[in-house]
C-alpha cells in the first residue's frame, strides 16, 4: 500500500474504533426523549369555565323493525386507502359489514372497488360505471374526491341510486349525499386535548389541505379554544391541495408528527386517514398522547400496536350512515336518510374507549349539549 | 519518441503541457462544502432565530429520508458506471420494499434486509439480461422494469398479504430495527444545543442528529458509499467495470469480460435499490409495505447521482440536501423554510464572490439575480405559503445544481448498446 494511503487507512480506522468506542447504546426507547427545552411544568393548562352540565337526555333510537335486504346487489367505491385503513373508510366497510349481518345482504352480492393515490379523474368515472354496469344498485362513493364524476355518471344511469359520503352533487335526483358535521365532533375532541395536555400545547396533522379536512382543524382550534383561551396549537397538512398521497403516506404523518412534537405539543390529532398509523408511532415513540378520527381508533386491529396513547377518536359514523342508506333504500323510502348526520343526529361524536377520558366526560357532554342547543355554533373553515 | 534519424517534420506535433495546478483531493473539497454549509446554516440561524435549521430532530429526519434515495443512487452509480442505464431503479425499490415486508415478517429485519437485496437483484437481473444479452435500449427496459416491480408487487402483496393483515394494499406490521445511540456523546451534545450559543449549539445539534437513534440500516448504508468507493476506484475488478463504462470495445480488446462485468453491476444496482425499499420499510417509525410507498424515489436518487457527478461523495452530498430539505419541511412550518431560503441568499452570496475572484462574470451576476430573487422573496412573506413547502427539496436541488456550475461528465459510453465483439 502507498504511504499516504496507508495514513488515510491508519486515521479512518481510528475515527472509526474512536466513535464506535464512545459508548454506542441501544436505546431502550424512553430515555431521553421527553426532555423538552421549554422546561414548562406539567400543570396543564389555564382552563376557561365550564360550561352548565348537560341535561339527561335520550338519545333518538331508530324504532324500525327487521328489513330484508336479500336481494339487493350494493357497490362501494373507497376513497384512497381503501379497506383496512383504519379510519375513514374502513368506516364505511363495518357500515356494509353491518347491513351483511343483520339485512342478510349476500357477501356475493357486494362488490368493493378502491381509488389510488394519484389517479385521473377518468379512472374514477370507469370504476362507478363499472359497477353501475355491472347491476349494482344502490352504489356507494365514499369521499368528496368522486363528486364530479359522479355528477356525470349519476347523469347516464338514472335507473340506479347513488350515494356519496362527504360531499353534494346538485341537480342529481338519484344521488343522495351523506354529509357530517365534521368540526362540531372535532371541537368536543379539541376540548378533550386542551384538558389533557400538559404544557398546554396541542397539535394538528392533517392529510390533504382540502377544504374538508380543514373543517376538522377549524373545528379542533374552536374547541381547545373555548376550553383554554390561551392554548397553543401547531398544525400542518402533509401534502398540499391536489396532492392526496398525504392519505396514504404513514412515513410522512409520522415526520410531521415528530416535528410538532419537537416543537412542544404533547397531544395530537390526526385527520389523515391511513397516515395516522405513523402519528401514533411517532407519539408512542415520544411518549405522548394522540387522537384518532373517523372510526374508534382504539379498538381498530391496523394501529392496536400503538393503541395506549390515544385517549379519544372524534368519530364519524360513516358506518351509520351507510346502514341507514342501504336500509333505506331496502325499504324503498330514502327519505328516511337525515339531511345532515350532525351532533343532533348522533352522526358525529367522541369516543370513549380505553377509559383515558372518563374523567372529563361530563364537560364534553356539557359542551355537546351547547352545541346541539345552538348555544355554540362551530364554525367550518379555519381562522387563519 | 522519434529518434533523429527520421525528418523532424514529420515527427508527431507535442504541445507544451501547461504547469498542473495542485488540485485539492475530493475528499478535502468536499469537506470544504460541509463546512461551508453548516457556516451558512448557522449564520442564517442566528440571524432570523430559527433554532430548527440546526437542530437534532431536523438532522435526525434528513438522516432517515436521505436513505432511501443514497441507496437508490448508489444502485443507479454502478450501473451507470459499467454502461448500463438503469431507469428502472423505482421497480426495483418496489420489489425491494416487498421483500423486506416478507422476510421481516417471517425472519426479523435482517432476514428483511437481505430479502429485499435479493428481489432487488432479481430485478436488476431481468433488467440485465434484456440489456446485455438481447440488447434492448436501456431505456425502455427500466421503464419495463418500473412498470412490472409495480404490478409484481401488487399481486405478491393481494396473494400473501391479504389473508395476513385483511389489507391487499399494505402488509401486516413488521419487526423494525432497533435504534442505537452514543448516549455518553449525545447526552454532552444534547446539553450544549439547549444553551442555544451561536455557532456550538447549531453543530452540536447537527452532530446529535446523526449519532442519536441511529439504527443498523443508516450504519450499512453509509458505510457503503466509502466501500463503492474502494471497489470502482481502488481495486482492479472496479477499474475493468469502469472501463465496461467508459470504452467496452477497448475493454474487450484487452480480454476484460464486458458483459460479465455489466451483469454484476446491474445485479449490484438492483440489489442496492431493493435495499433503499427496505430503508423505506424496516427503519423505525416506518410501517410495513405499502403500496404506492416508493413515491418516485427512484428517480430522485438518479437526480441526486447525476448531481453528485456519477461519484459517490458527490451522491452522498446530493443525497443528503434532498434529505435535509425535505426533512426540514415536512417537521417545521413556513417560517423555517422561509429561514432555508435566508440561508439560501447567504451561500449564494458566498458563492457569488467566488465567482468574481475566479473572474467569472456571467455565472457571478447570475448567482448574484437569483439571490436577488430570493431575498426579495424572504422579505415580502412572514411564511412560505403552505403550496410551495412540499417542493422545497426540488427548488434547493435545482438551485445549487444551477450555481455550482460543474461540468458533469458521465461515463463516456453510458447507454450505449454493447454486442460482444463489436470492435473488430
Amino acid at each position: 500500500m502507498r504511504r499516504r494511503m496507508r495514513g488515510v487507512a491508519v486515521v479512518a480506522v481510528a475515527l472509526t474504533s474512536a466513535l464506535s468506542l464512545a459508548a454506542c447504546a441501544k436505546d431502550s426507547g424512553n430515555s431521553s426523549n421527553n426532555n423538552n427545552a421549554s422546561g414548562n411544568p406539567s400543570s396543564g393548562c389555564k382552563l376557561a369555565d365550564k360550561p352548565a352540565a348537560a341535561p339527561a337526555g335520550s338519545t333518538s333510537a331508530d324504532a324500525g323493525g327487521k328489513v330484508d335486504g336479500s336481494a339487493l346487489k350494493i357497490g362501494l367505491a373507497y376513497d384512497i386507502g381503501g379497506r383496512g385503513d383504519g379510519s375513514f373508510n374502513d368506516a364505511a366497510a363495518a357500515g356494509l359489514d353491518k347491513a351483511i349481518s343483520d339485512m342478510g345482504v349476500k357477501k356475493d352480492n357486494t362488490k368493493e372497488l378502491t381509488a389510488s393515490a394519484n389517479e385521473s379523474p377518468a379512472d374514477k368515472e370507469t370504476r362507478l360505471r363499472q359497477l353501475a354496469t355491472g347491476g349494482y344498485n344502490p352504489v356507494i362513493t365514499v369521499g368528496f374526491a368522486y363528486a364530479d364524476a359522479l355528477k356525470k355518471v349519476a347523469a347516464e344511469f338514472p335507473g340506479t341510486k347513488f350515494a356519496i359520503v362527504d360531499a353534494t352533487v346538485d341537480g342529481a335526483a338519484n344521488v343522495t349525499p351523506l354529509t357530517f358535521t365534521e368540526e362540531q365532533g372535532s371541537f368536543l375532541v379539541g376540548v378533550a386535548a386542551a384538558y389533557k395536555s400538559k404544557g398546554c400545547h396541542i397539535g394538528f396533522v392533517g392529510g390533504v389541505d382540502v377544504p374538508l379536512i380543514q373543517k376538522f382543524q377549524a373545528g379542533f382550534a374552536q374547541g381547545a379554544k373555548a376550553a383554554a383561551p390561551d392554548i397553543k396549537i401547531e398544525s400542518k397538512y402533509i401534502s398540499p391541495a391536489g396532492d392526496f398521497s398525504g392519505f396514504q403516506d404513514p412515513n410522512k404523518g409520522n415526520v410531521v408528527t415528530k416535528g410538532e412534537l419537537d416543537a412542544g405539543a404533547d397531544v395530537v390529532y390526526q385527520a389523515a386517514g391511513k397516515s395516522g398509523e405513523g402519528v401514533f408511532a411517532a407519539a408512542k415513540a415520544a411518549n405522548k398522547l394522540a387522537i384518532g378520527v373517523d372510526s374508534d381508533q382504539y379498538n381498530q386491529p391496523t394501529v392496536a400496536a400503538n393503541k395506549d396513547v390515544i385517549i379519544t377518536s372524534m368519530v364519524k359514523r360513516v358506518d351509520v350512515a351507510v346502514y341507514d342508506f342501504i336500509r333505506a333504500f331496502a325499504k324503498n323510502d330514502l327519505t328516511t336518510v337525515p339531511k345532515v348526520f350532525d351532533l343532533k343526529a348522533d352522526g358525529v361524536g367522541y369516543a370513549t374507549s380505553g377509559g383515558k377520558i372518563d374523567d372529563i366526560k361530563d364537560v364534553l357532554e356539557a359542551y355537546k349539549a351547547q352545541i346541539v342547543a345552538g348555544k355554540i355554533t362551530v364554525s367550518a373553515t379555519p381562522t387563519k | 519518441m522519434t529518434t533523429m534519424t527520421s525528418n523532424p517534420a514529420a515527427a508527431p506535433l507535442t504541445v507544451a503541457v501547461p504547469p498542473r495546478r495542485r488540485k485539492l483531493p475530493g475528499w478535502a473539497s468536499g469537506m470544504i462544502w460541509v463546512a461551508l454549509a453548516v457556516a451558512v446554516l448557522t449564520t442564517a440561524s442566528y440571524l432570523t432565530g430559527v433554532p430548527q435549521l440546526t437542530s437534532s430532530g431536523t438532522t435526525q429526519t434528513a438522516v432517515v429520508l436521505a436513505l432511501p434515495i443514497l441507496l437508490a443512487g448508489l444502485g443507479g452509480l454502478w450501473s451507470e458506471r459499467a454502461g448500463v442505464v438503469n431507469i428502472g431503479l423505482e421497480g426495483m425499490m418496489i420489489f425491494g420494499t416487498w421483500g423486506a415486508a416478507y422476510g421481516g415478517y417471517y425472519w426479523g429485519p435482517w432476514a428483511g434486509l437481505a430479502c429485499a437485496a435479493a428481489f432487488g437483484a432479481l430485478g436488476g437481473l431481468v433488467h440485465a439480461i434484456a440489456t446485455v444479452t438481447f440488447g434492448v435500449n436501456h431505456i425502455v427496459s427500466g421503464v419495463a422494469m418500473n412498470l412490472l416491480g409495480a404490478g409484481i408487487a401488487k399481486y405478491l402483496s393481494t396473494l400473501i398479504f391479504e389473508p395476513l393483515s385483511h389489507n391487499p394494499r399494505s402488509s401486516p406490521t413488521v419487526p423494525k430495527f432497533d435504534t442505537y445511540s452514543a448516549s455518553g456523546l449525545s447526552d454532552w451534545l444534547q446539553q450544549l444545543e439547549q444553551q442555544q450559543r451561536v455557532g456550538i449549539s447549531d453543530v452540536a445539534g447537527l452532530l446529535r442528529g446523526i449519532v442519536t437513534g441511529v439504527s443498523p440500516m443508516t450504519m450499512v448504508t453509509i458505510a457503503l458509499v466509502p466501500i463503492t468507493f474502494l471497489v470502482l476506484w481502488r481495486t482492479r475488478f472496479g477499474l475493468r467495470l469502469r472501463s465496461c463504462g467508459e470504452n467496452p470495445v477497448a475493454a474487450e480488446s484487452l480480454g476484460v469480460n464486458v458483459y460479465l462485468h455489466k451483469y454484476v453491476a446491474v445485479i449490484a444496482s438492483g440489489a442496492l435499490a431493493g435495499m433503499a425499499g427496505a430503508a423505506l420499510v424496516l427503519n423505525p417509525g416506518q410501517s410495513g409495505y405499502l403500496e404506492g410507498q416508493t413515491n418516485g424515489r427512484g428517480y430522485i436518487g438518479l437526480a441526486a447521482m447525476i448531481f453528485g457527478n456519477w461519484r459517490p461523495g458527490g451522491l452522498l452530498g446530493g443525497a443528503a440536501l434532498f434529505g435535509y430539505s425535505d426533512g426540514l419541511q415536512l417537521s417545521s412550518g413556513g417560517k423555517t423554510v422561509l429561514a432555508l431560503i435566508y440561508g439560501a441568499v447567504l451561500l449564494l452570496a458566498v458563492l457569488v464572490i467566488v465567482q468574481l475572484v475566479r473572474r467569472k462574470w456571467l455565472a457571478a451576476s447570475v448567482g448574484f439575480v437569483a439571490a436577488g430573487g430570493l431575498y426579495a422573496v424572504y422579505w415580502s412573506v412572514d411564511s412560505l405559503p403552505t403550496e410551495f413547502t412540499p417542493y422545497l427539496p426540488h427548488f434547493v436541488t435545482l438551485i445549487v445544481l444551477t450555481v455550482a456550475s460543474q461540468r458533469l461528465r458521465p461515463p463516456a459510453a453510458d447507454g450505449f448498446i454493447y454486442r460482444r465483439g463489436q470492435g473488430d
